[in-house]
């Protein structure tokens, strides 16, 4: 069952960047609300509500009661759909909400949570998420919060597919059912040093090979013409 | 060490750093990443020499990931030379890094051995850095 949280936005006038600036600025991140047959709206949402919001739900399977002021409409449900983040501040820049409509079907991702601890990790093998999120199809109050596997059966070398992931009664996954979900692989011996590098060529390591296309009368063995191009350079630097 | 196998040309211009990384700044296959916080030059030795010390730190039972690689060439010219005579020969290879880029990523480790590996292996580039956690992977700085 889906979860809930309450959220107040304010109907925003300006776009584009300059306007988007002076918003985050003043302490409120930009939003955009859209659905479908619905209207696109521009929002602003406090930065700091939000930012209490998203650490204490799962953003992408919480259905958010949004409150907007300075419209008709007043509360609308939504998901969120998109979160921008800052490249490495934790700020967030820009959010896409998504207003949903009882009785109609919505595609959403949702995580994979795997359940116990494998055999075959307790044997020293490693377990490997390949798939993060699962893409599933189902009405706005069945979203569940999290799909689980218990994976506590799995040997080394053995693989969790999407066809095996059991969902609730109404929802439908999207994926491909044959992907791998995870799998325990055997331990790795990590080399930890580095390979021995041959000591030749310029900084005692080998120069790579030259992608040069020649006409065909003046093709030469790729080794010669790089050995005389670095001999001719070397000669000019010693200079 | 990291260096291309095949280049169309042997130098190239030094370049500028602006701006921030728009791509590779999330956590996309491990749990824990390695962010860095400003712009710099990552050389194939420094990132050997991380490479080492994470996998020193985790022993075995992790799975390791470098999501930058040097590819580009840095020239010198030698000791006691004159200005002139054209370029200088290629020296070393560097990863263009900006700030954001995930550099490093760490995947079946605890969330204290994760810190300490990316603490030593932090150490040994010229980048301030800071730790990154996939969201939902443990408890800590989420992206």
């Amino acid at each position: 069952m889906a979860a809930t949280a309450n959220l107040n936005a304010v109907l925003r006038q300006g776009r584009g960047k300059g306007p988007a600036r002076r918003l985050r600025r003043a302490g409120r991140v930009p939003a955009v609300i859209y659905g479908h047959g619905d209207e696109t709206r521009a929002l602003s949402v406090d930065a700091r509500e939000l930012e209490h919001l998203f650490g204490r739900i799962s953003i992408e399977s919480t259905i958010i009661d949004l409150t907007i002021e300075g419209d008709g409409a007043g509360t609308v449900k939504a998901l969120v759909r998109e979160v921008q983040m800052h490249p490495y501040k934790p700020e967030v820049v820009h959010v896409d909400f998504y207003q949903i409509h009882a009785g109609e079907r919505i595609h959403v991702a949702i995580p994979i949570r795997l359940v116990g601890t494998a055999a075959g990790v307790k044997a020293g093998g490693l377990m490997q998420l390949a798939l993060h999120d699962v893409a599933i199809r189902c009405l706005p109050e069945q979203i569940p919060d999290a799909i689980e596997h218990d994976v506590s059966a799995l040997e080394i070398g053995d693989s969790v597919h999407v066809r095996e992931l059991a969902v609730p009664p109404g929802v439908e996954i999207e994926e491909d059912p044959d992907r791998t979900v995870c799998s325990v692989i055997p331990p790795q011996v990590i080399a930890l040093e580095a390979p021995p590098v041959a000591a030749e060529g310029v900084g005692g390591e080998v120069e790579p090979e030259l992608i040069r296309r020649r006409p065909e009368e003046e093709e030469q063995p790729p080794a010669t013409a790089q050995g005389g191009a670095e001999g001719s350079e070397s000669k000019k630097g010693q200079r | 060490m990291l260096a291309p196998k095949r280049v169309k040309f042997r130098k190239q211009q030094k370049g500028r750093m602006r701006g921030m990384a728009t791509r590779g700044n999330t956590v996309a296959f491990g749990d824990y990443g390695l962010q860095s916080l400003e712009p710099g030059w990552v050389s194939n030795r420094q990132i050997e020499a991380a490479r080492v010390a994470l996998t020193r730190h985790i022993k075995r039972g992790g799975k390791v990931w470098i999501r930058i690689f040097p590819d580009k060439p840095i020239t010198k010219k030698p000791a006691e030379t004159r200005m002139g005579k054209g370029k200088g020969n290629p020296e070393l290879w560097v990863a263009v890094v900006k700030p954001g880029r995930v550099m490093f990523e760490l995947e079946g480790v605890t969330d204290q051995i994760a810190r300490r590996a990316f603490e030593l292996a932090a150490a040994k580039l010229p980048v301030k850095c800071r730790l990154v956690v996939r969201e939902g992977a443990a408890e800590g700085v989420t992206q």
